[in-house]
């Protein structure tokens, strides 16, 4: 209330670059952001300054001492932790990959689509509504070989929950199920902004098919992959869900997060587990990193050049 | 008319203009591909939960010993067990954890996100920028530190965070704060300029200008980040798992489902199948009926790239 009487005050321009705009709104800019800005300092940035700080205890019960960096060598020393990073990265590389060529062909059918577009349209959000611990127990389920869905519609007799190596096929076609049509929708996006002159001018000069799809689509839809490959890398990185409702903390499928929160009830060692999720959030973020830089200038600067 | 000089792509120019589409294919056969092809994307989306839809209606043994889900006999008692087993619970603290989420993080992040798509502000491009790398934050990255942060408190002040319906709320709106700020940029600035210049004219504050102009404009935008926040909370597993594990007063759906124990000798097959049917549908009903709402929320980022 104080502010929009002070700036109705001081309504006269007096702002040399801003045309019609005075303190009132570089104020209420500031204002309009603290709220936020306090929200994600107090409950993001804060606990994980404070991970660290504690990272640094060796944590039984109420008891706390402090061990230095004992935590961190206990980490690089740990089997568990170097099998948790296996797993995340095998997880992350091969979904990602099945996710964007599975997506990618989804959002080409149906942009070629003249008639049910819509319908699909909204269906293929239906594995993005159901709830990830949902869908994993439906996966685990048909994949365990008592009922043998999975293993019916295929004629095998693979014992899928039980072998390391097949339970982590079972969660990675669990999450390409689950998340491919996310990826399909985000590319059709991108594939609807492709004029379609270009096509047609392409087929003019005698381009083929294929040859479209190389020479035009692919680098046009650059932008939008690279969101789609962001998302999707971040995303599988701190996996939780499908890992531990097929194998729980078992170390055949246990991913950095899941691995994380083992030590938080299943053998609570509070000080390793802060060790454990300061290491996490450095991996998770220099992979995240790496991307933005990477769509750097096309996201941020077409950004910017938005709003002159 | 430009296909003119090709014969071969005559035929097919009227129908569709896409990508790999090969010249030389019949129209007819083009037609049955393209059809094919939605159906392959429809039955993809579909079928696990048919799969689950019917092996909920299965009772007794049956679910474990024959795999084809069109086998009887068929009756509600997995639904009735489910209930037995207090689910609705389950559904009623999802419902209040995504809502109250939804309910502080949208307006929230609509200031925020008002303030970086039209106020002056300095370094606009390095606080979406932020904004965009704390999409990234992974959550496990909050589990022990939050956990112990709650334990503190309660010895401090006697307020407990673990099992209780805040600590989850809390920080679900941190974690769905810079992705509501960010699909709410690209919304607030797609309003016409013109219209603010117009009350400023008029004589308008920039409060009321907020409140009074961009707020009924940008209303569809809101809704659209309101439902993906939402989506997000009813999803979440981790944090609800680690923060409220048992306590059925507070537990949330994907817990009570993804961590669902035997109960004496049987294999719950049916029971989780039930449980999952009754969040699903009503989740799915929401998402047709908002389908282009949903649509445009989650693709508001790639466009823009």
């Amino acid at each position: 209330m104080a502010i929009a009487q002070s700036s109705k005050a001081r309504t006269p321009q007096r702002g040399p670059r801003s045309k019609g705009s005075g303190i009132g709104e570089r104020a209420l800019a500031k204002i309009f952001l603290t709220p936020s800005f306090t929200f994600m300092a107090v409950i993001a940035l804060f606990p994980v300054i404070y991970a660290v700080w504690m990272s640094m205890y060796q944590i039984t019960g109420f008891r706390q001492e402090f061990t230095g960096f004992g935590n961190y060598s206990q980490l690089l020393s740990d089997g568990g932790f170097y099998n948790a990073i296996r797993n995340t990265f095998v997880f992350t590389t091969v979904s990602v990959a099945f996710e964007f060529v599975i997506g990618l062909m989804f959002a080409l059918i149906m942009n070629q689509a003249f008639r049910g577009q819509g319908i699909t349209r909204a269906i293929i959000l239906v594995p993005w509504v159901i709830p990830t611990a949902v869908a994993a127990q439906v996966w685990r389920y048909m994949f365990s070989d008592n009922p043998g869905f999975v293993n019916g519609l295929l004629g095998t007799s693979i014992n899928w929950l039980n072998d390391p190596t097949w339970s982590m096929v079972g969660i990675i076609t669990a999450d390409v199920w689950k998340t491919a049509p996310f990826v399909a929708l985000l590319l059709l996006a991108g594939l609807q902004t492709i004029p379609r002159e270009y096509y047609e001018a392409a087929e003019v000069d005698g381009a083929g098919a294929w040859r479209r799809f190389w020479s035009i689509t692919l680098p046009l839809l650059r932008p939008a992959i690279i969101v789609a490959l962001l998302f999707r890398t971040v995303d599988a990185l701190r996996m939780f869900d499908f890992a531990y409702v097929f194998a729980g903390y078992s170390n055949s499928l246990a991913t950095l997060s899941v691995y994380t929160q083992r030590y938080l009830y299943a053998e609570p060692e509070l000080g390793y587990a802060n060790a454990l999720s300061t290491a996490t959030f450095i991996i998770v973020m220099i992979v995240g990193i790496f991307f933005i830089r990477l769509m750097g200038q096309q996201t941020v600067g077409s950004e910017k050049g938005k709003k002159k | 008319m430009n296909t003119a000089t090709d014969p071969s792509t005559r035929k097919t120019s009227g129908a569709g203009q896409e990508p790999p589409r090969s010249s030389n294919t019949p129209y007819w056969l083009s037609n049955t591909l393209r059809l094919l092809g939605m159906v392959v994307v429809i039955v993809w989306c579909l079928f696990p939960f048919v799969w689950m839809f019917m092996t909920s209606l299965r009772s007794g043994a049956i679910a474990l010993t024959n795999p084809n889900i069109f086998v009887g006999p068929f009756s509600l008692d997995n639904f009735i067990q489910i209930f037995e087993l207090d689910f609705q619970f389950a559904l009623r603290n999802s419902l209040v954890v995504a809502g109250l989420a939804t309910l502080i993080c949208i307006p929230v992040a609509s200031l925020a996100a008002y303030a970086i798509a039209r106020l002056p502000l300095k370094g606009r491009a390095v606080i979406l920028t932020l904004a965009l790398v704390a999409t990234m934050f992974p959550p496990v990255a909050l589990v022990p530190p939050l956990y112990q942060m709650y334990q503190q408190i309660q010895t401090w002040t006697g307020i407990s965070l673990l099992n209780s319906y805040s600590g989850m709320v809390i920080p679900y709106v941190a974690l769905t704060l810079p992705l509501s700020i960010f699909i709410l940029v690209t919304f607030f600035s797609g309003i016409p300029r013109e219209l603010e210049e117009q009350g400023k004219i008029d004589g308008a504050t920039p409060w009321q200008i907020f409140l009074r102009i961009i707020l009924p404009l940008a209303a569809p935008g809101v809704g659209t980040s309101a439902i993906i926040v939402f989506v997000y909370a009813t999803n979440e597993f981790l944090l609800a798992f680690s923060f409220a594990p048992r306590d059925l007063n507070v537990q949330t759906v994907p817990v009570f489902i993804g961590t669902f124990q035997r109960v004496g000798y049987e294999n719950p097959i049916g029971q989780v199948m039930a449980a999952s049917v009754l969040v699903s549908v009503p989740l799915i009903i929401f998402a047709l009926v908002l389908q282009r709402r949903i649509t445009a929320g989650l693709t508001a980022g790639a466009v823009k790239g």
